[in-house]
């Protein structure tokens, strides 16, 4: 079949040399700009550039995260902490007002003066 | 440097990576041996030399802004689907113009045809032949006897069968030489 293949030279746009290198020249001057942007983001700069906005939105929803974790967590842990009776007696607080604390209730002044009878 | 699909493609791929990475002298490779192909693409759909050059242009441009989309092993028919899809995008937008305003269309001068091919003689021919084929076999004909593709690789990057391109080239060879028989250029035919 190659035997039959017309002579469409007259239609090769390399056929007239300037025109051809001209036509090349407008093509490299419009991808100067795109190759550049190519170039910079191998450098490490250019990663560094090209990374950081992501990188930050990452660091403050992680910082966003901690916070409310923290926020749930210590509370509770705190609570607990003053649950234990063995540890309120081991930091001499006496059972009463642990339970007081715990309870998150403000004792009476009946309540003090009995306390302080109880456990001179 | 010529490119076809398959010759060279391991050069193929090194250029299409150093041109990722901003090589410009890999990307004039790439440009300079992919180019024919393009025109052709882009000259079977648009029917004119300037639309052409404008569209090859677009398309090697818009191929680098996406080069990390494409295969490497892939570049040739890669790059000529954008240069279609530019091709047709150019096409409709003329299609419109044309439709909105009938002042608005340019003449057929020599400013809106094929400037190179007008040079000679056989160029206005062909391009008027050319003119009667369709899209595809345009395609296919400039593909396959202006750039020197092989029916496979024609049949890839047309998404079409090894057969289908056989039967567009045949087709289109028999139109062309009976429009350019009797416009007296027999002596171009083989």
């Amino acid at each position: 079949m190659n035997d039959d293949r017309l002579d469409l030279s007259p239609l090769d746009p390399t056929r007239d040399p300037v025109r051809y290198e001209r036509a090349v020249g407008r093509i490299m001057d419009a991808a100067a700009l795109p190759l550049a942007r190519r170039r910079a983001r191998l450098t490490a700069v250019g990663q560094v550039s090209r990374w950081w906005r992501p990188m930050l939105a990452m660091a403050a929803a992680v910082a966003i995260a901690a916070v409310s974790i923290l926020a749930q967590v210590q509370p509770a842990a705190a609570e607990s902490e003053l649950s234990t009776s063995p540890l309120a007696e081991a930091m001499g607080i006496p059972s009463t007002v642990a339970t007081w604390m715990t309870s998150g209730t403000a004792p009476s002044p009946i309540d003090v003066f009995e306390d302080i009878e109880v456990e001179p | 440097m010529r490119v076809s699909w398959y010759g060279t493609m391991t050069d193929t791929r090194e250029l299409v990576q150093r041109a990722r990475a901003g090589d410009a002298r890999a990307f004039e490779e790439l440009v300079r041996g992919h180019y024919r192909a393009a025109y052709a693409t882009a000259r079977a759909l648009t029917g004119n030399d300037m639309d052409a050059e404008d569209v090859v242009q677009d398309g090697f441009i818009k191929a680098l802004e996406r080069l990390d989309e494409c295969d490497p092993d892939r570049f040739a028919g890669w790059l000529l689907t954008i240069v279609r899809n530019r091709a047709h995008n150019v096409r409709e937008r003329e299609q419109v113009r044309a439709t909105a305003s009938i002042e608005d269309v340019e003449p057929a001068g020599p400013d809106r045809t094929d400037i190179g091919a007008e040079r000679d003689e056989l160029g206005a021919a062909l391009n008027e032949a050319l003119a009667d084929l369709s899209p595809i076999q345009r395609e296919v004909v400039l593909l396959h006897d202006m750039e020197g593709w092989k029916h496979r690789e024609i049949a890839e990057s047309l998404s079409m069968s090894e057969v289908m391109a056989r039967q567009h080239l045949f087709q289109a060879r028999k139109r062309l030489r009976e429009l350019l028989s009797r416009d007296e250029l027999k002596e171009y035919l083989p």
